[in-house]
C-alpha cells in the first residue's frame, strides 16, 4: 500500500461535541475526505468552549480544534426544505454519513436512514446514541459521565472503602468514536463483498461496559460487586504511584514478579528492609502492600519522577512518569514518535494536536481543524456544482448558514 | 461470531493477556477466523487472573479470558522451537492479518518481526500494540495499565476533585489496555479495506501510550490556548457535577444548562433553598458547593437511584444511575437491545458475558462460540488443516512443540 487507505471515500458527518468528531479526524487520518455539516442556526458546543474566565469566545476556537483535524466543513440549516435537498445532494455523492446527534434528530428533519437510503442505496450510515436508537431507554440524555456511570464504570471507581469517583477524562466519549470506526469499517468491508450498505447503530454505554468485562464477570461468576482497589492490582505488588521530588509529582511503578522485585531493591541500594520477610515473594509483598508502599516511598521522595522512571525501566522493571499535560506535550518519546504535533490553527494559533494511536507509515497529511464553512465553495460549488448566485442566494436566505 | 460481516478473512493472533487478544476478538466477533496461538501448557497469561468462577483458579476458570478470546480458535505452539517456526509459517503465509503485543526485541529474536513477516507474506496486515510502540526511545520500556494511564497523560488528572494528599487514582480494571486493543482493530480494519483494494498489506504500530492520549482532550485544548497545567485539584465552576451518595446507591448529577438545574428542582419538589441567591447559576452553586451539598444529600439520602434516575430522564435532565454489575446486567435498556450473552463452555458451563455494542442493519446476528480450552483445536488446524498426522501430534507434544 502507497497510500492511506480510505483515500477515495466520501465520509458526511452530522457530528458535534466529541464521539461523533473524532471518529470523523481518525477516518481522516485514515485517508477519507471526511465533510461535516454544520450550522450557526446550532453551534457545536466545543466550538465555543470558554476555558478561562476571561477568554475570548470564538466560534473557530475550542476543543473542536482537537478532535475535527482533516475534516472539511460546510454550513447548512437542515430545518429549512432547501437545507435537506442540499443535504441529500452531498449524500449522493458520498460513501457515509456519521452522527451522534440524538436520536430524535434525522428522523425529525426526515433524514434518516431509511430516506437517505432511497438517494444512495449502498449508503453505510453510522449513529452514535448514548444507549442505543432502539429501546426503551432511547431517548435518555446524557453527556459522557452518565454514560460512564449507567455502563458500570464508576462503581468499581475509587480509593479503597470510600465512594465512587468522577473520572477525570470522559473516555466513554473517545471509547464510542472508535467502536463507531470499527462498526463503519466492518459494515465497508461487507458492502466490497456485497455492494450492500447499512445502518450500524453503536451504543455508547455499551461499548464502556464492553471495556469492563472484570467487573461484569466479577458478578456473573462471583455474584459481587468488584470493590473500588485505588491503584491496587489483583496480583502485583509494588503497583502505585510513589511522590517524588518536586510539587505533587508522582512515579508510578508496577512489580510483576520476584525478578523484577530482586532488581528495583537493587536499584534502591538493597535498602535492609528490602530483606525483610514481609516482602520476601509477591504473595507477602502483596499482603504487606500498605507498608512496602511507605518504603518505597520513602526512596523515591529523594529523586525526580524521571530519575526514577529511568533507573528502574533500565533495570527491567515498569515505571512511568505521571505526566502532566506540559510535560506530555514536551515527553521526548511523545515528540519522537509525533503522536503530539503542532498545527498552526488560522485562529487558534500553534495549537498541540494529538493523532490517532497508532503509527504507519500511510497516516494521511491533514491540515487543521476547519473554519466555520471554511469549505462551502468546495462543496456547493465544486461537489455539487451550484452557481455563485445560487449559493449567493441561499447563503442570503440562511439555508446555507 | 456475533456477525459474518469479515467473511473469509483470516488472522493470526500471537498476544497475551489485554490488548492484542482484545483486538482479535473484535475481528472474530465481525466474524474473521482468529487462530490464537498460546504457549504449551502454560497458555495466556489472563487465564491466571481474576475473577474466577466461584472464586477456584484454574487454566479454564477465569473470566476475563474467556470474553477477551471468544470467537477465536485456540493451539498451543512454541515459537522457540524449530519446528515451531515452520509451523507458523505455514499459517503466516494463509494469513491476511497477524496481531500481536510481544515486545518488539522479542518478535526479533524470534525471527518474527515485520520485515521478517513480510518476507513470508507480503501481503500481510501486521497489526503490533506495545506499551510504547515499535519505535523511539521507549520503545523497549515496560508498560501495563498503570504506567500506561500516567505517561499518557491521564494519571495525573485522575480524579476529578482529587485530593492533593491523595495519590493519582488509577482507573477500574483494564479500561485502559481494552481501549488500545479497540483502536488496534479500528486500525487494522482500515488496512483490511486497504488489503482488499490494493492487494498489499503494512504494518500497523499501536502504542498503548497514545492510546491513552486520545483521552486527554480537554486538557490539552486548554494547555494549547492559555498555557495552563490542568490538575486533578483544579475546581470547575461547575456543580453540582458530582457522584451523590442517595438511600440505595449512587448517582450523577451534572447540570452544565440551567433550565436542567432547574428542572431539577423541580424533581426534588421544589424545596424553598433552592430558591437562595447562593445557587443561582452553575458557578455560583460550585463557589458555595459546600453548602448546597448537604442540602442536596437531604433530599437524595430519602430517594432511591431509580426514583432519582428515571424522574430526572423523564424531564431531559442527564442524570445518571451509578450502576453496580447487578444492575447493569437486569439493565432494561441493554435487555431489550439484547446486549448481554449466554455461552454454554466446558468446565465452566453457561454464563452470561457481556456482547458487542454495535448492530448491523443488514447482517443477522449469531450466537458467539465460547473461548477456546487451552490447546482445543490443535487437531483441527494442524490435522485436518495442515495434514499433521495423529502420530505427528504427538511426537510434537513429546518434542515440547505444541
Amino acid at each position: 500500500m502507497d497510500t492511506a487507505p480510505l483515500k477515495g471515500l466520501r465520509v458526511v458527518a452530522l457530528t458535534w461535541v466529541w464521539a461523533g468528531p473524532w471518529m470523523g479526524a481518525v477516518l481522516a487520518d485514515m485517508g477519507a475526505e471526511v465533510i461535516k455539516v454544520e450550522t450557526r442556526q446550532r453551534l457545536d458546543a466545543q466550538r465555543v468552549v470558554k476555558l478561562t474566565k476571561d477568554s475570548v469566545e470564538d466560534i473557530n476556537m475550542g476543543q473542536f480544534n482537537f478532535t475535527n483535524r482533516g475534516v472539511k466543513s460546510c454550513t447548512l440549516n437542515l430545518k429549512q426544505p432547501e437545507g435537506k435537498e442540499l443535504f441529500k445532494k452531498l449524500v449522493k455523492v458520498s460513501d457515509a454519513v456519521i452522527t451522534n446527534l440524538s436520536p430524535r434528530v434525522l428522523p425529525g428533519w426526515g433524514l434518516d436512514y431509511p430516506a437517505l437510503k432511497e438517494i444512495k442505496p449502498d449508503l453505510i450510515m453510522v449513529t452514535l446514541p448514548a444507549f442505543g436508537s432502539e429501546g426503551p431507554d432511547k431517548d435518555y440524555v446524557s453527556y459522557a459521565s452518565t454514560i460512564e456511570a449507567v455502563g458500570g464504570l464508576n462503581i468499581s471507581f475509587g480509593y479503597p472503602n470510600e465512594p465512587p469517583v468522577l473520572s477525570g477524562t470522559y473516555p466513554a466519549d473517545p471509547i464510542g468514536s472508535i467502536y463507531g470506526l470499527v462498526g463503519f469499517l466492518a459494515a465497508l468491508n461487507y458492502r466490497t463483498e456485497t455492494g450492500k450498505g447499512q445502518l450500524v447503530d453503536v451504543a455508547q454505554s455499551e461499548g464502556v461496559t464492553s471495556l469492563i468485562p472484570e467487573v461484569i464477570m466479577e458478578e456473573v461468576m462471583n455474584g459481587r460487586t468488584r470493590p473500588r482497589m485505588g491503584n491496587r492490582d489483583e496480583i502485583m505488588a509494588p503497583h502505585a504511584c510513589y511522590l517524588c521530588k518536586g510539587e505533587d509529582k508522582w512515579v508510578a511503578i508496577a512489580v510483576g514478579n520476584d525478578v523484577e522485585w530482586q532488581a528495583m531493591c537493587k536499584v534502591m541500594g538493597n535498602p535492609d528492609w528490602c530483606k525483610d520477610e514481609k516482602f520476601a515473594d509477591q504473595y507477602n509483598r502483596w499482603q504487606n502492600q500498605d507498608e512496602l508502599n511507605k518504603l518505597v516511598g520513602s526512596w523515591t521522595k529523594d529523586f525526580t519522577n524521571t530519575e526514577v522512571m529511568t533507573m528502574l525501566q533500565k533495570a527491567g522493571v515498569a515505571a512511568g512518569s505521571s505526566l502532566d499535560i506540559g510535560e506530555l506535550v514536551r515527553d521526548p518519546h511523545v515528540v519522537k514518535r509525533g503522536a503530539i504535533i503542532q498545527q498552526n490553527h488560522p485562529v487558534g494559533g500553534k495549537i498541540n494536536v494529538y493523532r490517532a494511536p497508532w503509527k504507519s507509515a500511510l497516516t494521511a497529511k491533514n491540515p487543521p481543524a476547519p473554519c466555520l464553512g471554511q469549505h462551502n465553495d468546495y462543496v456547493f460549488k465544486t461537489l455539487l456544482g451550484m452557481s455563485d448566485s445560487e449559493v449567493a442566494r441561499l447563503s442570503e436566505e440562511k439555508v446555507i448558514y | 461470531m456475533f456477525y459474518k460481516a469479515l467473511n473469509g478473512v483470516k488472522v493470526l493472533e500471537f498476544g497475551n493477556l489485554i490488548s492484542a487478544p482484545f483486538c482479535a476478538k473484535i475481528l472474530g466477533d465481525l466474524g474473521a477466523e482468529v487462530i490464537k496461538i498460546e504457549e504449551p501448557e502454560i497458555g495466556d497469561t489472563s487465564r491466571k487472573q481474576e475473577p474466577f468462577l466461584k472464586d477456584i483458579p484454574g487454566t479454564e476458570r477465569s473470566g476475563l479470558y474467556q470474553y477477551v478470546n471468544m470467537n477465536k480458535l485456540g493451539i498451543t505452539l512454541n515459537l522457540e522451537t524449530t519446528t515451531g517456526k515452520k509451523i507458523f509459517g505455514e499459517l503466516l503465509k494463509t494469513a491476511d492479518i497477524f496481531v500481536e503485543n510481544n515486545p518488539p526485541k522479542r518478535m526479533k529474536e524470534l525471527g518474527l518481526d515485520y520485515k521478517s513477516v513480510k518476507e513470508i507474506n507480503p501481503r500481510i496486515i501486521m497489526t503490533s500494540i506495545t506499551p510504547f510502540g515499535q519505535t523511539g526511545p521507549y520503545k523497549d520500556y515496560k508498560g501495563g495499565e498503570l504506567v500506561a494511564t500516567h505517561l499518557g497523560g491521564v494519571g495525573y488528572l485522575s480524579t476529578r476533585e482529587g485530593d492533593a494528599s491523595k495519590e493519582p487514582l488509577k482507573y477500574p480494571a483494564h479500561l485502559f489496555s481494552f481501549q488500545a486493543g479497540l483502536c488496534a482493530a479500528g486500525a487494522t480494519l482500515g488496512y483490511l479495506y486497504g488489503q482488499k483494494i490494493t492487494g498489499e498489506g503494512t504494518q500497523i504500530d499501536v502504542s498503548e501510550q497514545e492510546s491513552v492520549i486520545q483521552n486527554v482532550n480537554a486538557s490539552i485544548a486548554r494547555y494549547s490556548y492559555t498555557g495552563q497545567i490542568s490538575r486533578r485539584t483544579d475546581v470547575l465552576d461547575l456543580a453540582p457535577h458530582h457522584i451523590l451518595p442517595c438511600k440505595d446507591g449512587y448517582i450523577y448529577a451534572s447540570f452544565v444548562e440551567e433550565h436542567q438545574w432547574r428542572r431539577f428542582v423541580e424533581v426534588m419538589g421544589h424545596p424553598d433553598w433552592a430558591d437562595s441567591e447562593l445557587f443561582a447559576n452553575a458557578q455560583i452553586r460550585s463557589q458555595y458547593w459546600d453548602a448546597l451539598k448537604p442540602l442536596m444529600l437531604e433530599w437524595t439520602m430519602e430517594h432511591t437511584v431509580e426514583e432519582i434516575y428515571r424522574n430526572s430522564q423523564e424531564k431531559g435532565i442527564p442524570l445518571g444511575a451509578v450502576r453496580n454489575a447487578a444492575q447493569v446486567l437486569e439493565d432494561k435498556q441493554m435487555k431489550a437491545r439484547e446486549f448481554f450473552v449466554d455461552i454454554d463452555r466446558a468446565k465452566t458451563g453457561k454464563l452470561t458475558f457481556p456482547g458487542v455494542p454495535y448492530r448491523f442493519s443488514e447482517i443477522q446476528r449469531e450466537a458467539p462460540v465460547a473461548a477456546p480450552l487451552l490447546g482445543q483445536h490443535n487437531e483441527e488446524i494442524y490435522c485436518k488443516r495442515m495434514g499433521y498426522t495423529r502420530i505427528d501430534l504427538d511426537k510434537l507434544k513429546e518434542a515440547g512443540v505444541i
